[in-house]
């Protein structure tokens, strides 16, 4: 009798238990995007400096789409490594796109100024291109390779040599199998 | 999975404000009916923010926009369907308050039907039980082990060749027998009693009889005594499955548990392991050491102490013995007046670098100023001045010096905050 328990106990237990402990290492927040490795949604967006851009006007170029807030520490730490890598790359075929959410736009433009970014930062006001990407975290980056595919996503703040590195698989049209995660900071 | 609608009025009057601006311009009735197709739609979906609320329900700015979103739609005459499908298309099956049933999306809905047809099924089955035992005659007794019984009770003697549980058996009866005769028991308690206590003792008379085994599966239906001589292979087999488990629950906990309480960066106290964030991401996106110690510094120039010791700890946990890291910590556990712990991480930075100049810069003002051994300090302070420091640093160091060794030579000056 208590053999039997005992084995209904482990018969139970232990597959809950395992539910339990593979749940536990996984983070709720997190979205798997579906969008890797198909079209990036099409939009147009006004620019800080008041012009109108859209993404087929970037067409044949490497583009790197960023997400952004001023008020998202991880935003600040990466904002550096991504006017570098900008530096680093701007004389090729790659044109650097920041979306800013979330917002206002003043803290926005203080932002551009405090870390001296010098590339296009356009202002998403209802959000609609954000939810287009189902952004749910930010920072957070596309790749998209000169077809208009996007090749990779990542999650939370980047570093220059990430950024080398995706925006050379990308030139290739080589498609990341898993979406990158740093630290990031949800959305409101 | 539930796709309650709030309760909430103020949500319903934000809803209802939010539609009316939305569509001011169209008839009222129009616009009732459309929040009402939103609601549908948005109750539907799980807000990306807050996890466990609808997008209906969501008070957050995502939420408002998403609802916006279906509204618009909707007035350009999209389905519902599609509006869901265009949700999906960007967040994947993630979005679905309820998931739809196929593939892995099936296991959430059969999961818990098979889970209330077990609970149901089981508690059938135990309640079945239960009351058969309630009704259950009682089981037959052996008429000759019976009138043996009765006869030993009342000889009133132990000499007759009883097992010690029927010895028990008829011991509990004779009691039973003298407090009816003083009249402290029912009719109808004594003679419920005297059956139970006489099927007992003849059962495991007549259990005695038999063969051991199957006596002992007899005698455990009825009494709850087992003989010790059987059951012994399954309880070997028990006391190692025991043992097993045990072996492989500390070890499980053994492993699991530092996993979870490494501290974190944040000084997060459930660290990785609960909150899924994975170390190696937080290791290629940490800073590196030098920004680490310089961002340390420029918080303790702020006076900013916790942030201060979070980038110390953070360089310690790239480089376990950094001695600028652990000679500012002991500065600043010095200025908190911890003069024992600043002693030594200042020990610690010198163990690695012994000319390191703040360690030894902090290793004399403990000395100094907390612990009272102005010699030592002196002494500490030589070996820095023999560094390379800025003139400042130096000038700083000097007056100090001059100042310790005028106390020296003055032995019993007040020199000290806590002297030992």
């Amino acid at each position: 009798m208590a053999w039997k328990r005992l084995a209904f106990i482990f018969a139970v237990g232990v597959p809950l238990l395992a539910v339990l402990a593979y749940g536990f290492t996984r983070d709720p927040r997190e979205i798997p995007s579906p969008l890797i490795g198909r079209p990036a949604p099409a939009f147009s967006v006004r620019l800080t400096d008041g012009r109108e851009v859209g993404l087929a006007d970037l067409r044949g170029k490497v583009v790197f789409l960023n997400f952004w807030a001023s008020w998202c520490p991880p935003c600040r730490a990466e904002a550096r490594a991504l006017e570098a890598s900008w530096q680093r790359h701007r004389d090729g075929d790659v044109a650097f796109l920041g979306i800013n959410m979330q917002d206002r736009e003043e803290a926005a433009r203080e932002f551009l100024r405090e870390f001296g970014v010098t590339y296009a930062n356009g202002i998403d006001g209802g959000n609609r291109i954000a939810i287009d990407y189902g952004v749910w975290g930010i920072p957070e980056t596309f790749f998209l390779d000169r077809n208009g595919r996007i090749t990779y996503k990542h999650i939370g703040a980047l570093g220059a040599e990430t950024i080398h590195a995706k925006l050379e698989e990308a030139r290739q049209g080589v498609q990341s199998r898993r979406e990158g995660k740093g630290e990031y900071r949800s959305i409101r | 999975m539930s796709t309650a609608r709030s309760a909430k009025p103020w949500m319903g009057r934000i809803l209802a404000a939010l539609a009316a601006a939305l569509v001011f311009a169209a008839p009222a009735v129009a616009g009732e009916d459309l929040e009402d197709r939103m609601r549908e739609v948005a109750s539907g979906l799980r807000c990306p923010v807050c996890q466990n609320l609808s997008v209906a329900d969501s008070s957050s700015e995502m939420a408002r926009e998403m609802r916006a979103l279906i509204v618009d739609q909707l007035r350009a005459g999209k389905r519902p369907e599609e509006i869901r499908d265009y949700f999906v298309s960007k967040y994947g099956q993630w979005i679905l308050l309820s998931p739809t049933p196929r593939g892995v999306g099936l296991v959430v809905w059969i999961v818990p039907t098979l889970g209330a047809v077990a609970g149901l099924g089981g508690a059938a089955w135990v309640l079945r039980r239960w009351s058969r035992r309630g009704t259950a005659p009682p089981p037959p007794v052996d008429a000759a082990a019976l009138t043996r019984i009765r006869e030993a009770v009342q000889a009133g003697d132990s000499s007759a060749a009883l097992t010690p549980e029927e010895a028990r058996q008829v011991e509990a009866l004779r009691e039973l027998q003298f407090d009816y005769r003083a009249g402290k028991l029912s009719a109808a308690d004594y003679e419920e009693l005297r059956a139970l206590y006489e099927s007992r003792a003849a059962a495991a008379l007549a259990g005695a009889r038999r063969p051991p085994r199957k006596a002992a599966a007899e005698v455990s239906m009825t009494a709850h005594a087992v003989p010790a001589s059987v059951g012994s292979a399954p309880r070997v087999w028990r006391w190692v499955t025991a043992a097993l488990f045990l072996v492989g629950f500390g070890a499980a906990l053994g492993y699991f548990l530092p996993q979870s309480v490494r501290a974190r960066g944040d000084g997060s106290p459930t660290g990785d392991f609960l909150t899924g964030t994975r170390e190696e991401a937080a290791r290629a996106e940490a800073p590196a050491l030098p920004v680490l110690l310089q961002r340390g510094r420029q918080a303790m120039d702020a006076a900013e102490w916790d942030r201060a010791i979070g980038f110390f700890r953070r360089a310690l946990e790239v480089d376990p013995d950094e001695p600028t890291a652990h000679a500012s910590l002991g500065l600043i556990l010095h200025r908190a007046g911890h003069p024992d712990r600043a002693l030594k991480s200042f020990e610690r930075a010198l163990a690695r670098d012994p000319t390191s100049p703040p360690a030894l810069w902090g290793k004399g003002l403990v000395l100094y100023e907390s612990l009272g051994k102005t010699a030592e300090a002196v002494r500490t302070w030589e070996a820095l001045l023999a560094q390379e420091i800025s003139k400042e640093d130096r000038d700083h160091v000097l007056s100090i010096l001059a100042e310790a060794r005028q106390r020296l030579a003055t032995p019993q000056g007040p020199a000290t905050r806590s002297p030992r």
